[in-house]
């Protein structure tokens, strides 16, 4: 009966040990201890003020049905056309 | 009271006497007790004390095993007002939220109940008007290996390679261009292929100012077999559209910048499938946003348009419907 304190105080000690190890201290997302991701300077964000621009009338950015041919004579390939499978649960993306 | 002060005497006498009893016989099992009570009572506190406190969700669940290379497995909205955003998409896409183990500053967009995307909180710099974005992620095999194939064709390694428990590697880059995107070795395998639903994301396309030199780069990169559509003209010159595709799959399109885009900036666009573009634009801009590319019949035969949330973030929508009769625009 004795031991029981002696090693709820370890416990304790232990966990304030591992909690206070200053080159473990968890960091944020992207890591570095900044918000979103360090170290990535002018990344993401792009200059402000830019405007999108205008696409004209045979501007393509779809994806094709599949069977356009290419310069090259091939069909390319479309998107994926079938149902989710499985059991599992959808994460991610599936395109 | 009386017992508690023997104790700490006892324990003090212990202290002062180094040798007694032996530490290596009697105190090192002790303490490893403790430190293993200390593991299995407190997992949250030893966990990120272990540097590992950013818990982010698998791709999949349960682990697919599967890896396709090349395709978009995700996307992460950075932002400065996620809180806005979750109004946003979800009063748009129907999406809910829920924040991460470990990180304030992130929350999960769900579709269903499920994962569907991130949203990143990330101040602007201070005196600087910058515009958040969509950050697209590309599935890789080896993140070091497609860190330094980047760099060696020219792209640039922007964040370097950081590990995410569940979720997997991650390394944000540009390429030659300067469109950012990161790549994911996810840990449990990639998302299986199929047809979005809609609210998911369904296609992506990252324009620039060199395509050719942009296949080059990305076909180095993921190993992408192109296929060269035929240039139609973008109403103010040639414009050229390349897929990128994998496994058999239309992965990604690859589009020059229409010819006034001295102004723009090369960047990966995602699209979320939606059943009405129009309707879907319109309800953007009751929510807050705004139309950049008004709803236009595209390739794929359904309409597109091209959005932007409340922050300035650009995304997509889409149509597609495998009963479409909407003939492929001329």
């Amino acid at each position: 009966m004795k031991r029981i304190p002696r090693i709820l105080t370890g416990a304790a000690v232990g966990v304030l040990a591992l909690m206070s190890l200053p080159g473990c201290v968890a960091e944020g997302y992207g890591g570095g201890g900044d918000v979103g991701y360090v170290g990535y300077v002018g990344g993401v964000y792009e200059p402000g003020g830019y405007e999108y621009g205008r696409w004209g009338s045979g501007y393509r950015v779809g994806p094709p049905r599949g069977g356009v041919r290419g310069s090259g004579g091939r069909p390319a390939p479309s998107i994926p056309r079938g149902p989710r499978g499985g059991s599992g649960h959808r994460s991610g993306n599936g395109h | 009271m009386l017992n508690i002060r023997t104790q700490l005497m006892d324990l003090s006498r212990r202290r002062s006497l180094p040798g007694r009893n032996g530490f290596a016989s009697t105190r090192v099992p002790q303490v490893l007790c403790a430190l293993l009570l200390a593991y299995a009572a407190a997992p949250a506190a030893v966990h990120a004390a272990m540097g590992a406190a950013v818990v982010l969700p698998a791709l999949t669940q349960p682990a697919s095993g599967e890896h396709h290379v090349g395709k978009v497995v995700w996307a992460d909205l950075v932002t400065p007002d996620v809180d806005g955003a979750k109004r946003f998409y979800g009063g748009l896409f129907g999406w809910t939220f829920r924040g991460v183990p470990g990180e304030q500053n992130y929350a999960l967009a769900l579709l269903d109940g499920e994962p569907v995307a991130g949203m990143v909180r990330k101040a602007s710099p201070t005196g600087q008007s910058m515009q958040p974005a969509w950050l697209t992620f590309l599935a890789v095999r080896d993140v070091a290996a497609a860190q330094q194939v980047a760099v060696q064709h020219g792209g640039k390694v922007l964040s370097q390679e950081h590990y995410y428990p569940h979720r997997g590697r991650q390394a944000v880059l540009a390429d030659t261009d300067g469109a950012v995107f990161a790549v994911l070795a996810a840990e449990g395998g990639d998302p299986p292929d199929y047809l979005a639903s809609p609210g998911e994301w369904i296609w992506s396309s990252v324009l620039v100012k060199d395509p050719k030199q942009e296949t080059d780069f990305y076909k180095s990169l993921l190993g992408y077999d192109v296929y060269d559509l035929a240039s139609e003209g973008g109403g103010e010159g040639d414009a050229q559209h390349f897929i990128l595709s994998s496994d058999n799959y239309a992965r990604a399109g690859l589009n020059s910048l229409p010819a006034d885009s001295m102004r723009r900036r090369p960047h990966w666009l995602n699209f979320v499938r939606v059943t009405d573009a129009a309707a879907s634009a319109k309800k953007a801009v009751a929510l807050g946003g705004r139309v950049l590319v008004e709803p236009r019949l595209d390739r794929h035969g359904g309409s597109l348009a091209v959005l932007a949330d409340p922050s300035g973030a650009p995304f997509g929508v889409m149509e597609w419907s495998d009963t479409d009769t909407k003939q492929e625009p001329q």
